[in-house]
């Protein structure tokens, strides 16, 4: 899967957990950026990604995130591994 | 010495001079000014204290640098816990160690020894909980990848002890602060007048209306028997009036006096007191804290526990809320205040409702909607409630108060004694300018397109003489002593 299509599918999850179909991201989306994205959807959100991705992400690498670029690096890597 | 002082107004004016004119003649020598002068102002705090808030800033600028350089992640984690422990250390140190020792000594009492707990005389350092959490934010965040490291020492130590927020904060990140000591800061005319408003206004919440609310607060929470439930039913109001008057009008004249320097420091207050849920408020009210807390313990905790769903939020929740209380002082009823704000987000975490934002409607000529000010007087009198725990000396003081404020003994002997009108008049005044700028950063920040420059000048003069005819009384403020 390329970085693009897990964007991609991460603006899905984002759209429905946070109600907003007008989202759209991209590598430097921050929570700033994002109305409805406060600490407690953040939880959400994470949540929603592990289950779409079926996999567990660590909690050192979740609070490193800096962006959306980031977190979807990290999905990449390890869909990769 | 406080803002609203002859004092300050004279350490400033001289501050002020130095920093936009001499300082400007070599490379970082507004940085050398800033820390001279924010030592000087914490010296005058509390100048036995200077040597440590020195040791520390030294350790934790060496501490940046060994994160930073650290090549092995586990050599990052080693040397920002080393940071953790040291700050946490040395907060537990100076604020909580005498609140342990009771602890424990009424623990064992309670099991049936004979305890004779001596307690320590421990200096408490003034503005130690805001300056640990500016020194333990930047370690954490230099930990986590999100930060550089600062090389430059009297940059660092400026941003640790800048003197308009080393008392009372807000409790700037280093992300937001450090880049601005980076550049030299020029005058900006319109930056430094709207500085000069929100100074305006934050003196007339302190002065006008916080000061004037101050004594009948103390004289309620010292000795609730002498009021009727009335007296002390509008009293818990009385409470949040003044400590919001107080600690956002501190938080103004700190915003003010940095937009004078050409510094933008972080927001702290948004207008908490039209909050529609407790969530709500707590987006509003002493916002700095309330990130820093749910950056460090919320979001670890959350994360941790998220499998836990509802469950695992809620018990984040309390416990950042705990963390909160304690933050606060050592007292039990810090504690208890902590968790009661923890248990009232239950009802929002089951209902699902906790991070929708309530828009706050209007009707005819901006005035707030029926709904919205019957959900902002709710959660005031929530609030207003806990303030009962958060201000009174002891547990049992504060239940007294409820006790006899449920009591329904009515309104008989007087409301509160000699009840503050112009102090809640003032407060209403506060209360109505601060919705027509509830968009804006400040009370006065709409002035300039609303108002003529001869009505606006009429206004700041009117402000002033209010501030001036209400000075009088040396009151401190409240967040001074945590």
């Amino acid at each position: 899967m390329s970085k693009s299509e897990i964007l991609s599918q991460m603006q899905g999850i984002f759209r429905d957990v946070l109600d907003n179909d007008a989202i759209v991201l991209a590598d430097h989306t921050t929570a700033s950026d994002i109305e409805e994205w406060d600490s407690l959807t953040h939880i959400q959100l994470i949540v929603a990604i592990e289950r779409h991705f079926k996999f567990k992400l660590d909690s050192r690498e979740i609070l490193s995130w800096k962006n959306v670029g980031e977190m979807a690096d990290a999905i990449l890597k390890r869909l990769g591994s | 010495m406080l803002f609203n002082s002859l004092r300050f107004l004279l350490f400033f004016s001289v501050f002020f001079a130095l920093y936009h004119g001499p300082a400007k003649a070599f490379r970082g020598g507004q940085n050398w000014l800033l820390l001279a002068g924010s030592y000087a102002f914490y010296a005058f705090a509390s100048w036995k204290i200077l040597p440590l808030l020195i040791l520390f800033t030294g350790i934790f600028y060496a501490l940046g640098i060994a994160i930073e350089r650290a090549t092995e992640p586990s050599r990052k984690s080693l040397w920002t816990g080393v940071g953790v422990v040291l700050g946490l250390g040395g907060l537990l140190y100076f604020k909580y160690t005498n609140f342990f020792i009771e602890v424990f000594a009424d623990l064992l009492s309670g099991l049936g020894f004979r305890v004779h707990a001596p307690t320590l005389s421990i200096l408490m350092p003034v503005g130690i909980s805001f300056w640990t959490f500016r020194l333990l934010s930047y370690v954490i965040e230099i930990g986590r990848g999100r930060q550089r490291a600062s090389y430059d020492k009297v940059e660092f130590a400026s941003y640790v002890a800048f003197f308009p927020c080393i008392l009372s904060g807000p409790i700037d990140r280093p992300s937001q602060f450090l880049p601005q000591l980076e550049k030299q800061r020029d005058f900006d005319e319109a930056l430094a007048v709207d500085g000069l408003r929100q100074i305006l206004w934050g003196l007339f919440k302190k002065v006008v209306v916080a000061d004037q609310l101050a004594e009948a607060g103390q004289k309620l929470i010292a000795d609730p028997s002498h009021y009727s439930s009335g007296g002390l039913f509008v009293g818990m109001f009385i409470f949040l009036l003044q400590m919001y008057a107080d600690f956002s009008g501190y938080t103004d004249m700190a915003t003010g006096v940095s937009k004078l320097l050409g510094l933008r420091i972080a927001k702290n207050f948004n207008y908490p007191l039209f909050a529609q849920n407790i969530a709500d408020y707590w987006r509003r009210w002493h916002m700095s804290l309330t990130s820093w807390l749910t950056d460090y313990v919320f979001l670890p905790l959350n994360i941790k526990w998220r499998d836990n769903e509802n469950v695992g939020m809620a018990a984040a929740i309390i416990v950042t809320f705990l963390a909160s209380g304690l933050w606060h002082g050592a007292n039990e009823t810090f504690v208890l205040w902590g968790l009661y704000h923890g248990l009232l987000y239950v009802p929002l975490i089951v209902a699902g409702t906790m991070s929708k934002k309530p828009k706050l409607t209007t009707v005819q000529f901006g005035l707030p909607a029926p709904s919205v000010v019957g959900r902002a007087m709710l959660t005031m009198a929530l609030v207003s409630f806990g303030l009962i725990m958060f201000n009174a000396p002891t547990v049992t003081g504060a239940v007294a108060y409820m006790i006899r404020m449920f009591s329904l003994t009515g309104w008989e002997h007087g409301v509160i004694g000699q009840p503050p009108t112009w102090g809640l008049l003032w407060a209403s005044v506060m209360l109505a300018t601060e919705w027509f700028a509830r968009e804006r950063e400040h009370g006065l920040a709409g002035l300039v397109s609303l108002a003529s420059s001869r009505r606006r000048m009429a206004l700041y003069v009117a402000l002033t003489l209010c501030v001036v005819v209400a000075s009088g009384q040396d009151v401190g403020f409240v967040y001074f002593q945590f």
